[in-house]
């Protein structure tokens, strides 16, 4: 292999990052509690007035043995049963969750790249110090994001219009459906470009979150087949529990709550392990690629005193040089 | 000599039956005509589908049977509901959707219209200048739904009038079932049409956006001219079809017994044909459809079938020859779950699930149904919607229950379920309180209060009304009344008598309240408890089959809506004891004195009275039932984590 040349190293991407996050599991564990803890504090007002509602009754039990939509429907309808206060309560609880995964970030990543296990001090200084720089980059996605959303309407605009002239039923759905892939695929490399993002700016101890991103930008679109193979096979990969969840829980028997309370945690966990594991691999990748750049480049000496006199929380490891140049022109 | 010629006079008479037979399709179904035929229509109709418009001449013979000298006769122009200004526009305007359509916008494949070139009275001469609009609902002067045309002599009782009619008709993009998508058309309510003589007086109102039809039986003979490459569908049944020189064809169509004429049209159409051995006969069934409706043929076919098997055996025969069933395209929406007399329209798509969702099955049998309520019993839609709408929705929810099972008729999928019954049971419920059965139905407050009263409320409150007098006896009443008042056009009241009539009751305390009014009817069960009578005693201990206890039951009528209801108390012991309340007063109470503590009460256990508008009340139990809460709260818990999860991916 090549100095420089990472494409040699694709092989090892997905299973460097699943035993990082394996090695370093307790970041799962204790993201999953959080999301278990805000989900079950989003249930408690419905849970409160489902209680109140079917709690000393009878009619619950169209749709314990089995599901009733037409009792549902009459939960839904009953003026005592405010449901509508209950899923404010949830969404706020979802959202208090995306800024806590916002906050942790810096020091997933921290851990990420040290490999090794912070003490809750380090962790969370590493998470403060992140925290507004990713704030800044969660902004900055916004625009692209948006911007695909807008591209997703358009593309349902034009699957209503051709699909409404065309003498075939399928024309429609088969724009959208093929749109809705080519628009998963944009949003997975927006993720895979602002995930790199955080990583450099963990690695790098970037501050201007701006520069950071287009230069994020550049390194992505450089490697972007290998990058964009990695996310893609493991939201492949988060798919199969999805689907084998969904298969056990049609067979499930209706009145089987235990069961099915465990299912659902297991497909929650196991996508939240495959986000966490696109993470470690995208470390693992950065790692390899800013390792074989640094063999391929001499970092020069002035610009790693200026790394080394920022202010990183913490860090065992010394921050990873990526230099502008790339590998092969080295 | 003379027995010879006897002879020769019986083998030509039996030859020239046999020829009749032979050529007439009602031959083997009826002998004579099965309706007052006082419409014939014979329309000669040329269609461009370039432009969407149909050029047509239309010879109508009235017949005067009204025993009155007639001098004013009204018509309905329904195609000119499609202009802005239009009553039935401004109705789905205010409401802000019609259907499947939002009606925020107006484009102009949106008009619709019905020009009449030429109005011609047979022995009187042109009258075109005669014709003027009327507005007689709401005084629209906009609205140009209705004409009427003063004759300069009245027809005599008994007598015939002719009128001889030149039109155009404009199809709009589909909509309130008729119109153009594509190829497709879909021509319904097409041609001037005369209002009905009822009741001593011109029944003819506008078209409104809440309300369907009603016209007169007669015969209709219709030639269509149109390219050869299309495929046609109508009522009736088709009589010729012959190619032109220029590249078109005419196929001719005639209906007997019949109010109303519509036809479909459309180059892609597939035909597939089934049968149905009716206890008068054979119906021929004929589906137009699409290849990429394909997996929906056979459901189609099917569901027709026993739709027609239960009508036949349930409420009576179906007397024509054919049905015509069309399955409309893609973006015809709007064409879909629409009757027409021996044609109706279905609705489905191309990924609906196989066996689950029973909607395209729903919308056959419904518009099935029809052909018994609208077709022939041929109530009056303006005035009385619940009489064709909710009556053929009771017999659905029948006929879908018997198919597919009473809790999963309409929806039966990865474990969720619902019965036909319930589906229009929570449309009702959406408006229960606002709009009286026995209202007019353009006169509704809107038209979900309109749907929800005309379908829903009926089908709610007949299902209810088994609870009284049974299943078996409410199906009696409903074939007496089809069979009494088939190709006529009944009252609400005619039905009502009849209902009270086959079972032997008074019902009037029910139709008071259940159509005339609009109580809500909600019964709880406001307290079922146990306490030991020996509570006054110290150091007194409670010991399972020996203890007496004093069980208060109080029951409580929350609704303004009268009914008698059952409860069914249930003890620890496993006694069961079933209370038969009146409901005439706000509440009552039951005491027992048993050696068992209660365990449940449940008003109406057997869950017939389907109008309670609150269902989770109806019951009461001493210990706490977790099972509902928990599923449901687990599910909770995983919709916020999952949202959680999607959330922080974009962060």
């Amino acid at each position: 292999m090549k100095p420089g040349d990472i494409t040699g190293q694709r092989k090892g991407l997905l299973s460097a990052g699943a035993s990082l996050l394996w090695r370093r599991q307790e970041i799962l564990w204790w993201v999953f509690a959080v999301n278990v803890v805000l989900g079950a504090l989003g249930t408690l007002g419905a849970a409160r007035t489902l209680n109140a509602a079917l709690g000393y009754r009878l009619a619950g039990d169209q749709l314990l043995k089995g599901f009733n939509l037409g009792m549902f429907y009459e939960l839904l309808r009953l003026p005592a049963a405010d449901f509508l206060q209950s899923r404010f309560t949830a969404y706020a609880c979802a959202c208090l969750f995306a800024l806590f995964v916002l906050f942790v970030s810096g020091g997933i990543l921290e851990a990420f790249r040290q490999d090794r296990r912070l003490n809750t001090g380090d962790f969370f200084a590493a998470s403060g110090a992140f925290f507004w720089r990713f704030v800044r980059l969660m902004l900055l996605s916004l625009t692209p994001f948006i911007f695909l959303w807008s591209l997703h309407a358009q593309v349902s605009r034009l699957s209503e219009y051709v699909g409404d002239r065309a003498a075939a039923d399928q024309v429609g759905f088969c724009i959208k459906f093929a749109g809705a892939i080519i628009l998963a695929g944009l949003a997975l490399l927006l993720r895979l470009w602002f995930d790199l993002a955080k990583v450099r700016a963990v690695a790098q101890n970037q501050r201007s979150m701006w520069r950071n991103m287009w230069e994020s930008c550049a390194l992505t679109w450089r490697n972007v087949g290998t990058l964009f193979w990695m996310y893609f096979r493991i939201s492949l990969v988060a798919a199969i529990p999805l689907l084998i969840g969904f298969l056990i829980w049609t067979a499930l028997p209706p009145t089987a709550i235990p069961a099915m309370f465990i299912l659902l945690e297991f497909i929650i966990l196991s996508q939240l392990a495959a986000r966490l594991w696109q993470l470690a691999s995208a470390t693992a990748w950065y790692k390899r690629h800013a390792e074989a750049v640094a063999f391929a480049t001499p970092q020069p000496e002035e610009m790693i005193e200026a790394i080394e006199t920022l202010v990183v929380p913490e860090p065992d490891l010394p921050p990873l040089n990526e230099p502008e140049t790339p590998p092969a022109e080295a | 000599m003379q027995r010879h010629r006897a002879l020769f006079v019986f083998a030509v008479g039996l030859l020239c039956c046999a020829f009749a037979i032979a050529q007439s399709p009602f031959a083997p179904k009826v002998s004579g005509p099965l309706s007052q035929r006082v419409v014939a229509y014979q329309i000669d109709a040329k269609y461009d589908p370039a432009k969407h418009t149909v050029d047509a001449t239309e010879t109508l013979t009235y017949r005067n049977l009204t025993g009155q000298p007639l001098d004013r006769f009204p018509f309905h122009l329904y195609l000119n509901a499609f202009q802005p200004k239009s009553t039935w526009v401004r109705e789905a305007h205010r409401d802000g959707y019609f259907r499947t359509s939002s009606l925020d916008e107006w484009e102009p494949k949106d008009n619709g219209s019905n020009e009449i070139t030429s109005f011609e009275v047979a022995g009187m001469g042109d009258l075109t200048r005669q014709m003027k609009f009327i507005s007689p609902d709401d005084a629209n002067p906009d609205d140009k739904t209705v004409f009427e045309v003063r004759l300069p002599r009245p027809v005599q009782p008994g007598q015939d009038v002719q009128f001889k009619i030149k039109f155009k008709a404009t199809f709009p993009e589909v909509i309130a079932r008729t119109g153009y998508k594509r190829t497709f058309l879909l021509a319904g309510q097409w041609f001037p049409k005369i209002g009905v003589r009822w009741h001593d007086q011109w029944n003819c109102h506008q078209f409104h956006a809440m309300t369907e039809f009603f016209a007169d039986f007669g015969t209709y003979d219709v030639k269509i001219t149109l390219p050869k490459n299309y495929v046609v569908g109508a009522t009736g049944v088709q009589t010729s079809d012959s190619d032109n020189l220029n590249g078109t064809k005419t196929v001719a169509y005639h209906a007997e017994d019949v109010h109303d004429f519509a036809w479909t049209a459309d180059p892609n159409f597939k035909v597939a044909e089934g049968q149905f051995d009716g206890s008068v006969g054979k119906v021929k069934i004929r589906l137009l459809t699409y290849d990429s409706h394909k997996s929906s043929r056979q459901r189609y076919l099917d569901v027709i079938w026993g739709t027609m098997e239960k009508f036949d055996q349930w409420y009576g025969p179906y007397p024509y020859a054919q049905l015509t069933v069309v399955d409309p395209p893609h973006g015809a929406g709007e064409a879909g779950g629409m009757e027409y007399p021996t044609f109706i329209t279905g609705g489905t798509s191309w990924y609906v699930p196989k066996g689950d969702l029973h909607e395209p099955e729903g919308v056959t049998e419904h518009e099935f149904g029809h052909q018994y309520w609208y077709g022939m019993v041929a109530t009056n839609e303006f005035e009385n919607a619940w009489l064709d709408e909710g009556i053929n929705s009771y017999t659905e929810v029948k006929v879908m229950d018997s198919l597919f099972g009473r809790n999963t008729s309409s929806l039966n999928l990865l474990g969720i379920q619902e019965g036909d019954g319930e589906s229009l049971r929570s449309f009702y419920l959406g408006y229960s309180d606002l709009d009286p059965l026995a209202r007019a139905s353009y006169t509704d407050m809107s038209m979900g209060s309109y749907g929800a009263v005309s379908y829903g409320k009926t089908a709610t409150m007949l299902a209810t009304l088994e609870a009284i007098v049974g299943e078996q006896a409410l199906r009696k009443a409903l074939h007496v009344y089809f069979l009494r008042y088939r190709f006529t056009h009944p009252t609400q009241e005619d039905f009502m008598h009849t209902v009270n009539e086959v079972t032997g009751q008074d019902l009037n305390w029910y139709w008071d309240q259940a159509v005339y009014g609009t109580p809500v009817l909600d019964y709880e069960v406001a307290r079922a408890d146990s306490n030991p009578t020996n509570w006054y005693e110290e150091n007194a201990t409670e010991k399972k089959g020996e203890t007496t206890y004093e069980t208060q039951v109080i029951l409580h009528r929350k609704g303004d809506f009268v009914f008698p209801v059952e409860a069914e108390v249930k003890f620890d012991n496993g006694e069961n004891i079933r209370e038969r309340w009146d409901g005439k007063d706000h509440w009552v109470r039951y005491v027992y004195h048993k050696k068992a503590k209660v365990v449940s009460v449940e008003i109406d256990p057997d869950h017939k009275v389907t109008m309670d508008s609150n269902y989770l009340n109806n019951s009461r139990t001493t210990e706490r039932q977790k099972g509902a809460t928990e599923k449901i709260a687990a599910y909770w818990m995983f919709l916020t984590q999952f949202l959680a999860q999607m959330l922080s991916w974009l962060v």
